[in-house]
């Protein structure tokens, strides 16, 4: 399973509004930033270089598990509007 | 869009496409709010169906019409390490005439499936529709707010079947935070593979499913992995615990790759092809971690109720959210014959809950919680299983020990004996 392959196995709706919004300024002082590992769809990215976490909300499984990890009230998280978000066909 | 109704349900999976199925038998005026572009869009689980009473008495010919992969015949249990794996291997003849223990199924295909059977009973849905907010009148839910198709949507009972991260219990202010200790996280890879390569694959014929358990490839974390046999695929994937994911720093899909490569298991799958990649969350942290299920006007069914249970051998949901979601419904009708839509009213749900099997078995294993939060467990115990196996099979030239030494040395040399005294109290207690 590479994980960049992601998009090619799983359907997604992509709205334009985001429904994850990080805190980037609350990321920075993190002490674990579990959520870049932690995220099943591989969607959070911490750039050492800048020290801004980023995330790809567009290939999100809304599967939660970024929302229950981060414990300093970075996300900003709801569900997507109804008929956007991912896709499941099979499963 | 502005509609009134009796019931709106919220979340078009297995326990709220029943709970209005049921209402709408019952003549009631029930909507059925889905997220999703079709109900099961975004439901995914790791791949059985239990079998379920109020399912069958319901739609007692559900069998023969549903979109079912194959009914459950094989049940292994696997204890692995990177380079072994002690098996258990369960074929019942029983298992093989109707009720069925068990089908592998695609939820998008059962969960559509199912609210359609929900609709054609009269049951009224409408997909695209994210629920919001509640809508309250005199202090007592009285709607939701839904965004995608917008609108607000009234009624007389809301029944939240909203899933796991049920935020309309939250809103309704029946649960606080969720925690990483009580959650575990299931991902999942589909593979493609011929069904006679499966059938061969996995000692099957027609509609025979296998569904192995895995313990002890899992990264060190703590929970396990599975495998199904569809009907031309395999669900294979796994679950771990939330906080012991964080703590890990392991990526899931990097540990899941080294299931799929386990010598045993890269047998199992080889030649087949990835169709879909899916991860959610389950409420794994079970009675003690259930929110409150009802207020004035509202209750809470299935996932949303924290309805799930391990005990390290059966993990239990989808049978559990159906059953709650058709008690939802039997209290939401007598309520509606009442005229009387109070928290009190609606408490016979949580009544008829602690009487069902549902919170009995949670119950009787409520300290398997506890059990599946020792990291041993998944850590070590494979291991001191595999050296015995070693040992009892390997042909050296060394002496032999017998049976119960080698094994008693086997588990001291890993655990210590305070650590074994520990572990066999806690699994004693658990499962015993």
């Amino acid at each position: 399973m590479n994980i960049e392959n992601l998009q090619q196995l799983t359907q997604f709706q992509i709205d334009e509004q985001p429904h994850i919004v990080v805190n980037k300024e609350i990321c920075k002082t993190c002490d674990h930033r579990a959520c870049v590992l932690s995220c099943p769809a591989n969607c959070y990215t911490w750039d050492e270089a800048t020290k801004l976490l980023s995330i790809v909300y567009e290939t999100c499984l809304e599967c939660g598990t970024c929302y229950v990890i981060c414990d300093k009230g970075a996300l900003d998280w709801s569900y997507p509007r109804g008929g956007y978000g991912v896709c499941f066909r099979l499963t | 869009m502005a509609k009134y109704c009796d019931v709106i349900i919220v979340g078009a999976g297995p326990a709220g496409s029943l709970a209005a199925l049921k209402l709408a038998r019952a003549g009631l005026n029930v909507c059925l709010v889905e997220r999703g572009r079709y109900p099961g869009a975004k439901n995914m689980f790791g791949g059985l169906l239990h079998n379920t009473p109020v399912l069958n008495e319901l739609l007692p010919d559900f069998y023969q019409r549903a979109p079912l992969e194959r009914h459950v015949y094989k049940k292994v249990l696997a204890f692995m390490t990177p380079e072994s794996a002690v098996s258990l291997t369960f074929e019942n003849e029983r298992f093989e005439q109707p009720p069925y223990n068990g089908y592998t199924v695609f939820r998008p295909a059962f969960d559509n499936w199912l609210a359609n059977e929900a609709v054609k009973e009269g049951a009224l849905l409408l997909t695209d529709c994210t629920a919001e907010d509640l809508l309250r009148k005199d202090g007592r839910v009285a709607g939701v707010t839904v965004k995608g198709r917008e609108g607000k949507l009234r009624g007389n009972i809301v029944i939240a079947a909203d899933g796991v991260l049920s935020f309309m219990a939250e809103k309704a202010g029946l649960r606080k935070n969720f925690k990483a200790k009580s959650m575990g996280v299931g991902i999942k890879l589909l593979l493609g593979l011929p069904e006679e390569t499966i059938n061969e694959r996995f000692h099957l014929v027609r509609d025979e499913g296998a569904d192995i358990s895995f313990v002890g490839m899992t990264g060190g974390m703590r929970g396990g992995g599975f495998l199904y046999t569809n009907r031309e695929s395999l669900s294979v994937g796994m679950v771990v615990h939330l906080d012991s994911l964080k703590s890990s720093g392991k990526a899931p899909y990097d540990v899941m790759d080294e299931l799929l490569q386990h010598p045993q298991v890269r047998k199992l799958v080889k030649g087949a092809v990835p169709l879909e990649y899916s991860a959610h969350l389950i409420p794994e942290g079970g009675i003690k971690t259930m929110p409150q299920i009802y207020t004035d006007g509202m209750m809470v069914v299935g996932d949303a109720a924290g309805l799930c249970y391990t005990n390290g051998i059966n993990l239990e949901g989808i049978n559990l959210a159906m059953t709650s979601g058709v008690l939802a419904a039997e209290t939401a009708i007598k309520a509606m014959e009442a005229g009387d839509y109070s928290a009190r009213s609606l408490s016979l749900y949580k009544k008829q809950l602690d009487e069902s099997f549902i919170i009995k078995d949670m119950k009787t294993f409520k300290n398997a919680v506890g059990m599946m939060h020792q990291e041993r467990i998944f850590r070590t115990y494979p291991r001191v299983l595999a050296d015995v196996m070693d040992k009892l099979y390997r042909v050296d030239g060394v002496p032999r020990s017998k049976l119960l030494r080698l094994a008693r040395r086997e588990a001291l040399k890993e655990v210590g004996l305070k650590g074994l005294v520990a572990d066999g109290i806690k699994i004693g207690r658990a499962l015993l």
